[in-house]
């Protein structure tokens, strides 16, 4: 039965979304309707909860860790229960006149449906972080309620501090929550409000009291949170009635009440919940009497009266908290009425500035009683209900609970806040009904229609009754809630006008009298008087919001950001390296490691010269690169070949093939690529300008490199001088034949043991010539680099020179001789690179190294003959042998699922084939078939999107020069 | 071994392989046929995930099962995929993501550039081979497979900004892919082995020496990964090319720095558990650390972003740290809710990648200057005149804008959404209830975590806040983006899985919670591995 409270509004929002946007009546029904059955639901309930009676509803949501979706229904929820519902439908009903025809009231009431549901979800909830999920969303919902009329800034303004402030402290609260779980062992709330002390003897109890005050007084907005409500008034006024008074920032002291029996009592509790109430208290009401828009006078009044719940909450006394839950109901009657009744006089005259309004009982008689009943509740007038709290509220004041400064000071301070209450309430209705008639008000003032009143009118007779016979009414209602905090320890309390001739009697009266006197006083003061009370008004809340906003969440941030990161890529580099220096030395030092013995033993001098002279290539490459790419380039590739050697050296034959052809065809597409580099910028004073601050990068980083270089070397000679381990590789040294058919460990190792990674690394091959033929296919060279280079414009020049030569002959002819052996180099290769293919599974070859040689057949057939002469006269479909290439290595290693092997299982025997006799004939050969396959169309493709650019670049170059020349 | 179901587990890498290989032929003027190609084999992808993780859950256990050896060479001596419930879960996670990602390319980007679908289908190729496979060195060609599709995907769409982001994304990545090769090596020389399981047995027993160079190895690497992983201060290429890369591909790419977490966590509990000897918990204080740095410089630049795009990466690098730091912290508890954080995070945040170039669609990029500086330096339209009539929405814009709100709740960890059920399970793992095991007393690492969780919620709360208002409330032009169906739609799956996620967080976080338990029970792992029989043999 409880499910309804959630499922009903939260379904209803939903259905609400899809009313037609001018259907302002029927959605109103609709809302109204949920409401009601809420409302009914709950009524009908009251017998269960009665006498300590608790309802549960449980659902499992995440049973391990503790949270469900568990609502609990005692009287005191049943009692906020019937306070939300009741308000909703009466709010609903007033919004349904309130609202414009051509707003958009379908998705008002879709929210203000969800709001319920997550208030009802607050009130309602048996588990702790169920409570803190629907506390956030009262958060959230509200923050699109208050900013509803977006397109007004303080709109925006207002619901981004309510959001700000409130979901910070529920985050807050969130914290307080769990530990307070952790503590008990359980976030069920009835486990948790009989562990009241285990929590209050916990050595956590201070961390979780901060945390879950944070959250309440934040919601309740308590001093000094309390500078968003006044803010989230620019809300339409039935969210302001709803939300700002009644309900939602109820949830802060319903939070502490709910709490009160387990935290409540300790000094802690005392001092900080005591002295946020009070301030608020007083402050709150002091802001009050200088508001000059009413809805901003009724936020500080509500502010105060909700410091006043917080100071009986914090007062630990049995009778404290029942004069609290009391004064919950009370203040959100009277003070639902007087937002509504505010709402009206907006919505009537269409202003709220108090200074403006004026003489309004002439045309709005019915409202200005209204008003009158519901503002004397709330200045404590005898015989309304605001009375009975606050004379229940002086009565605790009085009483001694700690001896300490703040309870002596709390008596004062109740009546001074009383009298502030009697003044702001006095003004709110001498200003407005009373005095000269306004003048140039926006509209014509006169009476609302007959059901936007009903809801106040409802509101005010229930602050009457309650206000005259409260034992009867109120009564039996307030004890249910009352039972279900305190329990056992329910005090005896007699809700009565008369008490007879005591204490806080006398402090009503004062408060009264006070407060009469003071409004007289400053009455001419305030009817011309700028908004905020004096000095106060200086230090505006939004501004220092605001301006605390920006800086911390914008400007330190952005300089913060722009501190610890870079968007460069050199420091991004650096930090790489030396993070990654420091990742290997570390362990290094932590577990002290010796160097092993450098031995130098049988170098061989002419193996030695190949690595110097290879050591000078590569620290020439490094020195050049940065000015003479071409010469780095060449030099790279002397380091490269030293490598070769060596490997041949080592006696590593098939890396040696593999390397040398590799270094071929890289060198020569970076070749290719240089040409569309943009040209080097000339810096002809470097070295003057160098300042102390460029020597001393360059050397840090001269040292990191070395460093870098060194740790490498380093532990490069520590491995290699270390006994070998027992490794896997002995393991395919025994099988490469016997099982994997070939004699060639290393090819055997590439298309059967290790066949997979192939299979990946030649996916990757093919990534990367698409990529580089993607992104080339859309390059677009710079201007300085489309004109011809250098040499062919000499060359074109001489033509030009000579009458009997055409342009371009010398372009044609240059180099003719070696073009026609490369042309015909082109069938040796192909021989060259079948032979390497077949022999790989027994000696140096493979499938890699037969697709690179066969590809540099095709790279000298496009260097000789140029882009267009090749592919007149080839078919070049470098992205089908590349597919194919994959797709056939995949299909073989397919093919031994139908063997009932797993994928890429090999299977080896010889075949035999006119003239070439016996070869091996492996499974295997048919994935170095796609190896190859792939590699020569992977590296055709790069070669092709290079080629392409010298076709490319000339009408680039065409156009270039054409719209320079129009340019100039 | 006849049985077919066993080759499923090669499933995950071979049909995106053998898709994408044969999508390269196709003409580019195709692209509608490539894309449905791509979406069929996605989508089986994605069934077919599903139905390993269902067989990873059932029979995880069993030795031999969900273990696949490659040419049919026994581990340690071949390479082997193993399939377990981490796995499986992210196999269910690249595939969903990637499916979303490729639909809604389909609309539109998949036309900025030559190779979209092939390189995307070698990319889920790359992170599910990545995700299954139980070899160091198998790990690294994986790596690099989706390293170099992601150089072509992150460079799809040309332009400026993109090739400049896109060419520092490569030359970052390729050292950091060297560093991979030399740790791998240093690992390989000092156990002579490559396999993770066998590594994790061998580790107990290493000579000092020996030990000493696997340390040094395993540092190297683990630079590596964080590199991938996003962590500060190794993530500064991170905001720059994601917010440069095409909607699709940024949001799958919200799983590639998850690929470095996997891995990290993985290893780490695998080889450096508790089992690990001398080594145990190696690194354990520097993701800790550094975990904790990440999130504030997440945070840090999530308050600080003016363009959506960077906000959403910087809240990639939050998700990072979060994760980095819970391993780092390394309490069993937190271990199962930061998974269901993993999941519930790279939805979300490829949800607000799809998300943002629709909203952002036909709007000026001055708009979002002009309007901080407003905020910085007060409203300039503050005393305008009040308008109590509210102002309808446009149907797209309340759809964009609903959407939005989901993607900040999630972001920022607001309930009642995945993000913060996830956010939940993370703290409530962290402080434990008391009586039950895990209840531990507090660190002050403990208390710096669950304060910087907490500000990260908090500053994506504000900075979304921000942003949305002032895109769907303060807008200063009133275009309505045009935004097809197809768009629309992965964005609205991909939330609602995180609302499904939030409804269904006790199952999803039973699955997370066994997924835990086995990673901290390495053996059962490893002895699987090693057990595992040959076929026809």
């Amino acid at each position: 039965m409880l499910s309804v409270f959630i499922l009903a509004p939260f379904a209803g929002s939903l259905l609400a979304i899809f009313f037609p946007p001018d259907q302002r009546g029927a959605t109103a029904w609709f809302a109204g309707a949920i409401a009601l059955l809420c409302f009914l639901v709950a009524a009908g309930l009251y017998p269960f909860v009665t006498s300590g009676g608790v309802l549960r509803y449980d659902l499992a949501w995440l049973p391990e860790l503790g949270l469900n979706f568990t609502l609990r229904m005692d009287g005191f929820a049943w009692l906020f229960t019937v306070l939300v519902t009741a308000i909703g439908v009466l709010v609903v009903l007033y919004a349904r006149y309130y609202m414009a025809a051509e707003d958009p009231v379908p998705r008002f009431l879709a929210l203000f449906l969800a709001f319920m549901g997550s208030m009802l979800g607050v009130v309602l909830s048996g588990n702790l972080i169920l409570l803190a999920v629907f506390w956030e969303l009262t958060s959230i919902v509200s923050f699109l309620l208050i900013g509803y009329w977006h397109h007004n800034a303080h709109a925006r303004d207002g619901a981004r501090m309510a959001l700000t402030m409130t979901g910070t402290g529920g985050l807050c609260m969130l914290v307080g929550l769990l530990l307070m779980g952790r503590i008990v062992g359980s976030y069920d709330l009835d486990v948790v409000l009989t562990s009241g002390d285990l929590i209050r003897n916990s050595p956590l109890y201070m961390p979780v009291l901060i945390l879950i005050l944070l959250g309440a007084l934040t919601k309740s907005a308590q001093f000094p949170f309390h500078f968003w409500l006044p803010h989230a008034m620019s809300a339409p006024t039935p969210v302001s009635a709803y939300l700002h008074s009644a309900t939602m920032v109820k949830a802060g002291v319903f939070l502490l009440a709910r709490l009160w029996p387990v935290m409540a009592g300790t000094e802690a509790w005392f001092w900080t919940v005591g002295l946020a109430g009070l301030s608020t208290l007083l402050l709150g009401a002091y802001f009050a009497i200088f508001q000059q828009d009413l809805k901003g006078l009724l936020a500080y009044s509500t502010i105060s009266h909700l410091g006043l719940i917080t100071v009986l909450l914090s007062l630990g006394s049995p009778l404290a908290a029942v004069a609290a839950v009391f004064h919950i109901v009370n203040h959100a009657t009277f003070k639902a009425s007087l937002f509504m009744a505010a709402g009206i006089i907006d919505h009537e005259t269409g202003t709220r500035d108090m200074r403006k309004l004026g003489g309004l009982i002439r045309y709005m008689p019915g409202t200005a009683v209204l008003a009158m009943v519901a503002s004397a509740a709330m200045a404590g007038v005898p015989l309304l209900n605001g009375f009975i709290s606050k004379e229940m509220f002086f009565a605790e004041a009085i009483e001694t609970h700690q001896a300490n400064i703040l309870d002596t000071m709390t008596p004062y301070g109740a009546t001074l806040a009383g009298m502030f209450a009697v003044t702001y309430s006095l003004r709110f209705i001498h200003s407005v009904f009373y005095g000269k008639a306004p003048e140039d008000l926006p509209k014509v003032p006169h009476e609302p229609p007959r059901w936007m009143r009903a809801p106040i009118e409802f509101l005010v007779l229930a602050c009457l009754v309650v206000g005259i016979i409260p034992a009867i009414t109120i009564g039996p209602f307030l004890h249910t809630a009352v039972v279900a905090i305190l329990g056992a320890s329910t005090p005896q309390y007699s809700l009565a006008v008369w008490h007879g001739w005591n204490l806080p009697l006398i402090m009503s009266f004062v408060a009264l009298a006070g407060g009469v006197g003071l409004y007289f006083l400053m009455r001419n003061y305030l009817a011309t008087s700028i908004e905020g009370p004096p000095i106060f008004r200086l230090l505006h809340g939004q501004r220092i919001f605001e301006r605390v906003l920006v800086t911390l969440s914008w400007k330190w941030a952005r300089s913060l950001e722009q501190r610890l990161g870079t968007r460069r890529l050199q420091p991004q580099m650096r930090f790489l390296v030396f993070i990654a220096i420091a990742a290997a030395a570390l362990p290094l030092l932590l577990s002290h490691y010796e160097m092993p013995p450098l031995l130098v033993r049988s170098i061989d001098p002419a193996f030695a010269l190949l690595w110097a002279v290879g050591i000078a290539c590569a620290i020439g490459a490094a020195l050049l690169a940065k000015f003479h790419r071409l010469a780095a380039l060449v030099l790279l590739g002397g380091a490269g070949l030293t490598t070769c050697l060596t490997f041949v050296w080592l006696s590593a034959p098939d890396l040696a093939v593999t390397q040398l052809l590799v270094e071929i065809v890289t060198t020569v597409l970076i070749l290719l690529g240089l040409r569309w580099l943009p040209k080097r910028i000339e810096d002809t004073q470097e070295s003057e300008l160098l300042s102390l601050q460029v020597r001393f990068r360059r050397l840090r980083d001269f040292l990191l490199a070395i460093t870098a270089g060194g740790g490498v070397a380093l532990i490069a000679y520590t491995m290699m001088t270390r006994p070998l381990p027992e490794t896997i590789a002995s393991y395919f040294l025994e099988r490469a034949y016997k099982e994997g058919g070939g004699t060639n460990v290393v090819n055997v190792i590439l298309v059967d043991f290790r066949g997979f990674d192939t299979l990946g690394e030649i996916g990757v091959l093919a990534i990367v010539a698409l990529t580089v033929f993607a992104l080339l296919l859309r390059f677009r060279p710079q201007a300085d680099s489309l004109e011809a280079p250098e040499q062919q414009r000499v060359q074109n020049a001489f033509d030009d020179d000579h009458p009997d030569r055409n342009e371009g002959d010398s372009v044609a002819e240059y180099l003719f001789v070696p073009s026609v052996i490369m042309r015909w180099m082109f069938p040796v290769i192909g021989m060259l690179a079948a032979y390497l293919f077949l022999r790989g599974h027994d000696l140096p070859g493979g499938g890699f190294a037969a697709g690179i040689a066969m590809s540099i057949g095709f790279i000298l057939q496009y260097m000789s003959g140029g882009t267009r002469w090749v592919e007149e006269r080839l078919r070049i479909h470098p992205l089908r042998w590349m597919s194919i290439g994959l797709l056939v290595a995949a299909a073989t290693g397919i093919g031994s699922w139908l063997f009932g092997y797993p994928f890429l299982t090999s299977h080896a025997q010889y075949a035999t084939l006119p003239i070439v006799g016996k070869f091996p004939l492996a499974s295997a050969l048919f994935f170095d078939l796609g190896v190859f396959s792939l590699v020569l169309g992977a590296t055709v493709l790069i070669l092709i999107a290079l080629a392409h650019q010298s076709i490319r670049a000339p009408r680039a170059h065409a156009r270039a020069m054409r719209s320079g020349k129009e340019a100039s | 071994m006849t049985n077919w179901m066993h080759h499923l587990l090669i499933l995950p890498i071979l049909i995106p392989l053998m898709v994408g290989a044969a999508m390269i032929p196709i003409d580019e003027r195709n692209r509608m046929m490539k894309g449905v190609m791509g979406f069929v084999s996605t989508l089986a992808l994605f069934v077919l995930s599903m139905v390993l993780m269902r067989i990873a859950s059932v029979d995880g256990a069993a030795a031999g099962s969900g273990v696949y050896q490659l040419g049919n060479w026994p581990a340690p001596f071949g390479i082997v995929l193993v399939l377990d419930r981490l796995s499986a879960l992210m196999l269910c996670l690249t595939s969903g993501l990637a499916l979303a990602a490729q639909a809604y390319s389909i609309a539109r980007w998949h036309t900025a550039g030559h190779h979209f679908h092939s390189l995307f289908q070698l990319l889920i190729a790359g992170l599910n081979g990545s995700f299954l496979t139980g070899d160091l060195f198998n790990l690294f060609v994986f790596f690099e497979m989706m390293l170099a599709a992601s150089y072509g995907l992150l460079l799809h769409g040309s332009g400026p900004l993109r090739v400049k982001a896109g060419l520092h994304y490569v030359a970052i990545n390729l050292a950091a892919s060297s560093l991979f090769l030399i740790g791998v090596s240093l690992i390989y020389g000092a156990t002579g082995t490559l396999n993770m399981a066998d590594l994790s047995m061998k580790l107990a027993t290493l000579s000092p020496d020996d030990r000493q160079m696997v340390e040094v190895g395993a540092g190297v690497l683990g630079v590596a990964f964080l590199v991938k992983a996003g962590m500060w201060p190794l993530s500064f290429w991170l905001p720059t090319a994601y917010s440069a890369a095409t909607p699709p591909v940024a949001a799958v790419f919200a799983i590639l720095t998850k690929v470095g977490i996997y891995v990290i966590l993985r290893l780490s509990l695998l080889v450096f558990g508790a089992s690990a000897g001398a080594s145990a918990g190696f690194g354990q204080p520097i993701l800790l650390a550094g975990g904790l740095l990440t999130i504030a410089f997440g945070a840090i630049g999530v308050l600080a972003s003016q363009a959506m795009g960077r906000l959403a990466a910087y809240s990639v690098l939050v998700s990072s740290g979060t994760l980095l730091a819970a391993i780092g912290l390394g309490h069993p508890g937190m271990i199962a809710g930061a998974l269901f954080y993993l999941v519930s995070s790279t939805l979300t945040i490829a949800a607000f990648f799809l998300l943002i170039e629709l909203v952002e669609r036909g709007r000026d990029a001055g708009a979002d200057v002009l309007a901080v500086t407003m905020e910085a330096y007060g409203d300039a339209d503050e005393d305008e005149e009040e308008e109590v009539v509210g102002a309808a929405i446009p149907g797209t814009m309340a759809i964009l804008g609903l959407c939005f709100c989901l993607c900040a709740l999630l972001l920022s960890g607001l309930p009642p959404l995945s993000g913060f059920v996830a956010k939940f399970a993370i703290l409530g793992g962290l402080f434990g209830l008391s009586g039950t095991e895990a209840a531990r007393a507090i660190s002050t690492a403990d208390w710096t975590y669950v304060t910087l969780l907490i500000i990260s919620g908090l500053a994506a709360m504000i900075a979304m806040n921000r942003v949305g208002i002032r895109t769907f409330w303060a807008s200063i032009e009133n275009t309505v983006p045009r935004v097809v169906v197809i768009e629309i739609t992965p964005v609205i799956v991909l939330l609602a899985t995180c609302i499904f996620l939030s409804v269904q967080a006790g199952p999803a976080m039973r699955y997370m919670q066994a997924t835990a338990d086995s990673l901290f029970d390495p053996t059962s792992y490893t002895e699987r591995v090693l057990m595992a029989p040959r076929a026809g043999g």
